[in-house]
């Protein structure tokens, strides 16, 4: 399917590559449809692309690319809700912002979907003590 | 803002499925038990917040920015 985007412009999108998110992320309850499209070439950025809203757009990270040791756990009811008995299952993005000084990952509040159904919640990583903020570091 | 007052070891019920018990009071801190259905998630406000406000600020991201992508380490 094509769709709009302010940042992209018209993208061709394979459904496949959608994923929902029902309760939508904080602070945008009602974006719950994104494309999933590469930024760059080594799979590690992606584009998160609302699909209702052309003018809504995150450019998000695989965290393992610049942060080998985080561990993201997710609760029981997380696990239940999305399906995910397995970490294997699971495909989890931090949502980047650029400041003027740096590029940063918010890994207090990953993306994690599973993998099979495409569906996916913002989870809210409480008792870490991951911060929102975390700059990337380039190698 | 309804108010009230509880001491420890008692509780308020929300909507009938939702119940929070002070659990100990300590100078300035409480601890607070909530039993909730598993579909009411419970976060601190505090982290919420913070995670609301990133999300926020990552909403701004504008094409020109993915110029400014560090590459990613290389793995061994």
């Amino acid at each position: 399917m094509l769709i709009e985007s302010e940042r992209l412009g018209a993208v061709e999108v394979d459904e496949t590559k959608i994923l929902t998110f029902p309760e939508g992320l904080l602070g945008f309850p009602a974006d719950q449809r994104f494309a999933l499209v590469d930024a760059g070439d080594d799979g590690t950025y992606f584009w998160l692309q609302s699909i209702d809203d052309a003018h809504l757009a995150f450019l998000a990270a695989v965290p393992w690319a610049f942060f080998p040791d985080y561990e993201p756990e997710l609760s029981q009811a997380d696990q239940d809700d999305l399906a995910i008995t397995d970490p294997s299952q699971a495909l989890v993005f931090c949502l980047l912002t650029f400041t003027e000084e740096a590029v940063t990952a918010n890994l207090l509040g990953p993306l994690v979907v599973n993998a099979a159904t495409r569906i996916g919640r913002q989870i809210v990583l409480d008792d870490s003590n991951y911060s929102a903020r975390v700059p990337l570091a380039g190698g | 803002m309804l108010v009230l007052s509880r001491r420890s070891n008692e509780s308020i019920v929300i909507g009938g499925e939702i119940t929070v018990t002070v659990l100990e009071i300590r100078g300035d801190q409480v601890r607070l038990g909530i039993d909730a259905p598993r579909s009411v998630t419970v976060h601190r406000e505090e982290v919420h917040a913070e995670i609301q406000r990133a999300n926020q600020s990552a909403a701004e991201v504008r094409s020109a920015d993915l110029g400014r992508l560090p590459r990613a380490p290389a793995r061994d």
